[in-house]
């Protein structure tokens, strides 16, 4: 139901909007795309990523370079590109982190991703090829044949499109035999590996998989903004979408999107008028949720039967 | 010289992450607001001296109030997460998060400079030390000894270290486990809050000073060893001398990185980390 809605809403907004909120939009869509991509680590398979920035911004800075040296901007060759940078690079962290004869430790993953994200921010800082402090700025707009998409109700579309299709990999992912031992994961980790589950070979799967999302997102965000920059890859970047989630609801894909699009709609109302004090509030705000209702937004108008699991501690029992 | 300045740097994470340690081996809570109260430690520092008082006034009540807070969030809002250590985390976050901000609003993202206590130079063997980073070694060093005999010597030592072990044998023994992981948290807060009094003067002051310092921080207790009190501040001393010891030999950014990376693939193949096994 829920769902529905929120599909409805999207596809007419364009309709409604000035350009210039069309293109603000256009923006939380994508980010919608990176926080689902968090999600199913987080919230499905338990695994915490502090370092989600690291394959967002780096195949942001990929397809940066491809258009900037080869000059290659072709919708056909830019994504599938950004996507493979971000598999490729959550299956070097993600391997690292949690293969190998000791089982990684929660805290341990979520530590090492949290580094891996500074280190990466550091270093695009330094390094000159990729533009320093300045990122690489002006991007060429991304095509499809010999037309130009630039930001408007075209790229709208465009993100709405990959972020239905991604939600619905996600959606029937989650629901098959994979989705519920992730959940397993989560909720029990010692029994699934009982069950004969690979354990290990599972989280390294979903979150290479995710890190595929963020890639994607992370190079239509780089097209649509026209420039990238150190931020992309670093703490900020890799905390926000932790922020997105939670408030909105981990361990439901709608969560994710109703958590981005309500912050980054209430930031945007507050920016002008309160914009010194918008951080603060958040943080409140956060906090609450945190304490108050674990499970997110999203569970004032989700039932319990709708979430695969719940966090922490079974509802009821305290 | 060199030397001197490695051995500076060092003192100031071993200040930096002996707060961060004693929660996170003592309580098992790694604390994402720690930054925050070293940012908070400096920021009560120029408000006394901005209000006219001399600057070693400020550093000596920082501790106090930044310890007082800390209690305060524990008592409220802390000790509801010790069952989960990712919510721990994100609540953290989230209360760093606040004070960040707060802070942020309140110098207006300016970059303000605080004088050193004492300033000059000694001259030793005819080099030239700056009076105040041998005063910030001589207090590390100083803190760290009074740590350790608190925790090792103290009755209440012994009860902080009765709670970690086995805190149902410790309530049943008549201490009140809730009352030492209060005081416990507002020690370590305290300690940040020194060490943000101390190193103000060396940095400047502006809101994301914390941030740095976590990351290293979580790093070098995660090097060290959860669990002792030894094993962070061996820890914090590694790191410490490594990330100024680095860019003496390649470029800065490189060690920067190095150090991080070096950190983690340790972890990765000691996750016990230096000093492994409980106690002080």
């Amino acid at each position: 139901m829920l769902e529905i809605a929120a599909l409805v809403i999207g596809l007419l907004l364009p309709l409604v909007l000035q350009d210039y909120l069309t293109v603000y939009a256009t923006r939380v869509l994508i980010l919608c795309l990176f926080a689902l991509s968090f999600d199913l680590v987080w919230g499905y398979a338990g695994i915490m990523s502090f370092g989600q920035a690291v394959f967002f911004g780096s195949a942001g800075y990929g397809v940066a370079l491809l258009a900037r040296d080869l000059g290659i901007t072709s919708i056909l060759l830019v994504l599938p590109a950004g996507l493979l940078i971000g598999f490729a690079f959550a299956l070097l962290l993600g391997g690292f982190l949690l293969l190998g004869r000791h089982p990684a430790s929660v805290i341990f993953v979520a530590l090492g991703t949290l580094t891996g994200s500074y280190a990466c921010d550091r270093l695009a800082r330094g390094w000159y090829y990729l533009g320093g402090q300045n990122g690489i700025p002006s991007i060429p707009p991304m095509t499809i044949g010999s037309y130009e998409l630039t930001e408007g109700p075209a790229y709208y579309y465009m993100a709405i499109g990959f972020l239905i299709v991604v939600y619905l990999l996600c959606r029937f992912l989650m629901r098959s035999q994979f989705g519920l031992a992730l959940a397993g994961l989560r909720e029990n980790e010692q029994r699934i590996a009982f069950f004969g589950y690979k354990v290990q070979h599972l989280k390294a799967i979903i979150f290479s998989l995710s890190g595929a999302i963020a890639g994607l997102a992370g190079s239509l965000y780089a097209f649509h903004e026209g420039f990238v920059w150190p931020n992309m890859l670093g703490v900020v970047i890799s905390t926000q979408v932790v922020l997105y989630v939670l408030f909105g609801g981990s361990g439901t894909l709608i969560g994710a999107v109703i958590g981005t699009v309500v912050i980054e709609a209430v930031s945007f109302w507050l920016s002008n008028s309160y914009q010194d004090i918008w951080p603060i509030i958040l943080g409140v705000l956060l906090l609450l949720v945190i304490l108050f209702r674990p499970a997110g937004l999203v569970s004032l108008l989700l039932t319990e039967r709708e979430r695969v699991g719940n966090f922490g501690r079974s509802p009821g029992k305290r | 010289m060199a030397v001197f300045e490695i051995a500076s740097f060092g003192a100031i994470v071993v200040l930096v992450v002996l707060g961060l340690g004693i929660i996170a081996s003592m309580m098992g809570i790694f604390n994402f607001a720690q930054g925050e109260f070293v940012l908070l430690g400096a920021y009560v520092t120029y408000i006394v001296h901005s209000a006219g008082a001399p600057v070693w006034l400020g550093m000596i009540a920082a501790p106090f109030v930044v310890g007082a807070l800390g209690f305060v969030l524990e008592r409220l809002i802390v000790r509801r997460f010790y069952a989960a250590p990712i919510v721990a985390m994100l609540g953290t976050y989230a209360l760093g998060l606040i004070i960040r901000e707060i802070v942020r609003g309140l110098i207006g993202g300016l970059y303000l400079s605080v004088p050193e206590p004492v300033g000059g130079s000694v001259a030793i063997g005819g080099m030239h030390f700056s009076t105040w980073r041998l005063v910030i070694i001589v207090i590390t060093a100083l803190v760290m000894a009074g740590s350790y005999l608190l925790l090792a010597r103290t009755a209440f030592g012994l009860r902080i270290r009765a709670s970690l072990e086995n805190p149902a044998l410790a309530r049943a023994s008549g201490i009140s486990t809730n009352a030492i992981y209060g005081a416990t948290f507002a020690f370590g807060a305290a300690l940040a809050g020194l060490a943000g009094a101390l190193i103000v003067p060396v940095f400047t002051l502006f809101a994301d000073l914390g941030i740095r310092f976590l990351i290293q921080g979580f790093v070098a207790v995660m090097v060290g060893g959860i669990g002792s009190f030894a094993g962070p501040v061996a820890g914090a001393g590694l790191i410490g001398t490594l990330s100024a010891a680095l860019p003496w030999v390649i470029s800065p950014v490189i060690a920067d990185v190095a150090v991080f990376v070096l950190a983690i693939i340790f972890i990765k193949f000691r996750p016990q980390g230096l000093v492994a096994g409980k106690g002080v």
